[in-house]
């Protein structure tokens, strides 16, 4: 398989995990808090954008922004109900209600949709693949990349332009100092997980006609969001971006010149060499003690 | 009854009615009595990493089925006696189990649930596509172990072994964390700075406790094994995970008697909610959420502060040190009387 | 005869912050040696650096004879070095005795296997050192809070139960931050009055980094004077106080 090829669809494959990453990073950055639901999202988004496409016989479009902000509300909820009270707990304990919230999505995901594996219908049935020089692109990817650069241009231009977006560029950097100067920071909060759950319910729609969808989804994408993190530092969105794009190109890679099978397992290996050789990431800053 | 009393006597009396348990139960309660008493030795392996040792690693699913696995393994293919496996199973887990340690020292303590969680998926993945191996999806019989021509088929015999298991496991890890060690995981849990500055050695107690939590993960597992008599992959995933961690979050985190608890709780509710995955998997997802919400110290947190349990103290017979302080106050006080 | 503890040289850099820079201290045994400075001129960061939790970019510290600059913290503290520090750190979840207990780790005999099998519940090395416990929270006349939790007991009190912690081990070198902070006077003279039979009845070297200048004054052998990473003056505390580099930059006229 010509490598452009290969690395274009890694392209398409890493805005995914791009999507999944920010909302990852977002949370942590703002609350200091690792979603480890945050696969489980993506796969509600992705049920979401199944039901609304498959069955009730809507456009894509429609799907996708319906995904996109019911799990925004979602994530707005969430925070609400289940975070607001616990800002000041230890970190395993916030990281286990995100686990905790992990199981409850994917067994409610089980009661409708638990017995069989669906499969979104392919959207370009009838369009030929692109062809560019020696490259052979999808449709599909095409749109995924679109698609998830506009959502994340959409992000840049919120964050450096509104004021909500200022505000909670403001938070990430010092809480204290926000709620000083009358930034209402759960409000703050809210908007963090309604932005990050949206990014992955984004993530899930486009996921879906590339990938099998059933409960357990999440996790794959759990994982390789996380690694994109990872690369990234956890500390900077774009950090985290780059890292998922690495990803998805170095995956494609692997599959299509080693085997498909170490497909699976690229990314875990990429990141035990990259954390065992720097800690801290490929973007992050060495930690500093505070005593 | 004076507490103390209560307390002397409440041990050896418990032991007691557990022997002759399989006296007076069917077949289908000793099973699960017997799933109970696997779940204890888990919980309690979970409990000294994610609880004492504040480390959050999500392998213990995926260390159990290492267990189980060799143990099953070793049973069938290499004709190896049960007495021996079980052993190696334990072995074989605590090895790989303490790769854990070193993401652990190496990073950010958010990576340590990555590195972990990949893990666990990469196991299943090994177990299911290493049919040379592991026969995968297929799954791996166990027969009954046998002592000395006795064979111990059916859940009454199998239940004196795993309760002689159980207990010397517990009072093991009731040793270790009434020592040093077990103050030293608590001090890294809580603020591995102020540990350091007393001359603790973080790498090597980390090492130290991940090596343990999977050492019980591993005669878990094999004991699993040798109770369902049959094993397959789908057993050792997330959903297994699900068990473990609501066995010591909602049993209590930091406590002995919590892992107890918890097993206990966690192992009849699903008995009781039999063929309904997805609804288990909903309401241990709720009781995980709403106990880390409501009561962080699970049940038996809240046994102690009602004082319905007794206080874990992470110091040797500190009962005997209370008893002397408090009767040298009397005599203090009655000497200033005079 | 040598030093306790020496630094030669020592700087400690954060980016483009020099917290410490080019220090040269050498304090002997059996003294007590006070810190003072403005806030941010480097002293909890001084600590830091001796402690090993913050690395050094050039210098080097000895301590008892040996050069201890590539020793990570757990070494330097098994070599005989305790802290507390600037706000309370102690377990919240453990009684003072836990607490305590943890400032033994190194000392209790480590027979791990002859323990864990023996038949009875006893433990001889354990209980030696719940008896030192004892001991360190008599001399400290905190004995009766052994089986509290700290949110039970006055802020005093915790922050004698860290003393404790860090006196249990009978260590060579004792550093305080700021143990004074947020004591009321009569606890100050408390702590004075501890720090004067230490001095009496052992070799104990103590480093004091403090704001509350009768203490510093009052119980210190020397004193240094830091200012924004340097040491600015070093003697006795009459000559200190009556230096005008050290009114200018922290003691203004007429400190109390």
């Amino acid at each position: 398989m010509d490598a452009l090829t290969l690395v274009v669809a890694g392209l398409a494959n890493g805005s995914l995990y791009a999507l999944v990453a920010l909302g990852l990073v977002l949370i942590y950055k703002t609350q200091d808090v690792v979603n480890f639901a945050h696969g489980e999202i993506l796969m509600v988004g992705a049920f979401i954008g199944y039901t609304i496409f498959q069955i009730l016989g809507w456009s894509y479009p429609l799907a996708l922004i319906a995904a996109v902000l019911l799990c925004g509300v979602l994530g707005a909820l969430i925070e609400r109900i289940a975070f607001r009270r616990l800002a000041h707990e230890h970190h395993i304990t916030l990281a286990m209600v995100t686990v905790g919230l992990s199981f409850t999505l994917k067994g409610a995901a089980r009661l409708p949709f638990g017995g069989d594996i669906y499969t979104f219908p392919p959207l370009f049935r009838d369009t030929p693949p692109i062809v560019v020089g020696t490259a052979v692109i999808s449709p599909q990817s095409l749109v995924t990349i679109s698609v998830a650069v506009a959502l994340t241009l959409l992000l840049w231009f919120f964050f450096r332009s509104t004021t909500m977006g200022k505000q909670m560029r403001a938070t990430q950097q010092n809480l204290r100092g926000a709620q000083l100067v009358g930034i209402n920071t759960g409000r703050i909060f809210s908007g963090t997980w309604a932005l990050a759950c949206a990014a992955g319910g984004a993530a899930g729609v486009l996921a879906a006609p590339v990938s099998l969808l059933y409960p357990d989804m999440g996790t794959n994408f759990l994982l390789k969001g996380f690694a994109a993190a990872v690369l990234g530092g956890f500390e900077s969105i774009p950090g985290a971006i780059v890292g998922a794009l690495i990803i998805g190109v170095i995956e494609m890679l692997f599959g299509g010149y080693i085997s498909t099978a170490f497909q699976q397992v690229s990314a875990f290996c990429i990141i035990i060499v990259v954390l065992f050789v720097r800690p801290h990431g490929l973007f992050g800053h060495r930690p500093t003690h505070r005593v | 009854m004076r507490a103390a009393t209560v307390h002397k006597w409440f041990a050896p009396v418990l032991l007691l009615v557990l022997l002759v348990t399989p006296l007076l139960t069917d077949r289908y309660i000793q099973y699960v009595l017997n799933l109970v008493i696997i779940y204890v030795i888990i919980g309690i392996g979970l409990n000294l990493l994610l609880g004492y040792a504040g480390q959050f690693a999500f392998a213990h699913a995926a260390l159990m089925g290492i267990g189980a696995y060799t143990a099953a393994l070793l049973v069938y293919r290499l004709h190896v006696s049960f007495w021996i496996a079980l052993p190696a199973a334990g072995i074989v887990a605590t090895i790989i189990g303490s790769l854990g340690a070193l993401p652990a020292l190496r990073m950010k303590r958010v990576y340590l649930a990555l590195v972990t969680l990949a893990f666990a998926e990469l196991i299943q993945w090994v177990m299911i596509h290493w049919k040379w191996l592991t026969y995968g999806t297929d799954g791996v019989k166990l027969k009954a172990p046998e002592f000395f021509g006795f064979s111990m088929h059916g859940d009454h015999r199998t239940f004196y072994l795993l309760l002689l298991i159980a207990v010397l496991l517990y009072v093991f890890a009731k040793r270790i964390v009434e020592s040093r060690i077990g103050r030293a995981l608590v001090a890294i849990r809580e603020n591995e700075i102020v540990a350091q500055c007393n001359g603790i050695s973080v790498a090597r107690t980390k090492g130290l406790v991940f090596a343990l939590s999977a050492f019980y993960a591993g005669i878990g597992g094999a004991l699993f094994a040798v109770t369902l008599g049959f094993i397959v992959p789908e057993s050792f995933g997330m959903f297994q995970l699900v068990i473990h961690f609501s066995i010591v979050v909602i049993g209590g985190l930091i406590s002995m008697y919590g892992s107890v608890l918890g097993a206990l709780l966690l192992t009849t509710l699903p008995e009781l909610l039999r063929g309904f995955q997805s609804l288990q998997e909903i309401i241990f997802g709720v009781l995980l959420m709403v106990f880390i919400l409501v009561m962080p110290a699970g049940l038996a947190g809240l046994g102690k502060r009602k004082g319905w349990l007794p206080q874990e103290i992470l110091s040797r017979n500190w009962r005997a040190l209370r008893d002397r302080q408090a009767a040298a106050a009397r005599d203090a006080a009655s000497r200033e009387n005079r | 005869m040598t030093p306790l503890l020496r630094t030669n040289g020592i700087s400690v850099k954060f980016g483009g912050l020099v917290a410490v820079n080019a220090v040269d201290i050498a304090i002997p045994e059996g003294v007590i040696h006070g810190v003072i400075g403005p806030n941010g001129a480097g002293k909890t960061t001084f600590f830091n650096a001796i402690t090993g939790l913050a690395g050094l970019s050039t210098g080097s510290i000895d301590f008892a004879g040996d050069n201890i600059t590539r020793q990570p913290p757990f070494q330097r503290a098994r070599l005989g070095m305790r802290r507390t520090f600037q706000s309370v750190q102690l377990i919240p979840q453990f009684t003072v005795l836990e607490n305590v207990l943890i400032g033994l780790h190194d000392h209790i005999r480590a027979n791990p296997l002859r323990s864990l099998l023996s038949f009875s519940g006893r433990d001889p090395a354990e209980e030696e050192a719940q008896q030192r416990v004892v001991e360190t929270l008599r001399f400290l006349g905190i004995e009766s809070t052994l089986f509290k939790r700290p949110v039970e007991l006055s802020f005093a009190q915790q922050r004698f139960v860290e003393i404790a912690r860090a006196l249990v081990a009978r260590p060579k070198l004792l550093m305080l931050d700021e143990p004074a902070a947020g004591l009321s006077p009569s606890e100050v003279q408390g702590l004075n009055a501890l720090l004067r039979r230490l001095r009496a009845e052992s070799d104990l070297t103590v480093i004091l980094v403090e704001h509350v200048l009768s203490l510093v004054f009052d119980v210190s052998d020397r004193i240094t004077v830091f200012d924004n990473g340097r040491v600015i003056a070093e003697g006795a505390p009459a000559d200190v106080e009556a230096d005008p580099k050290v009114k200018a930059a922290y003691l203004g006229d007429g400190h109390a």
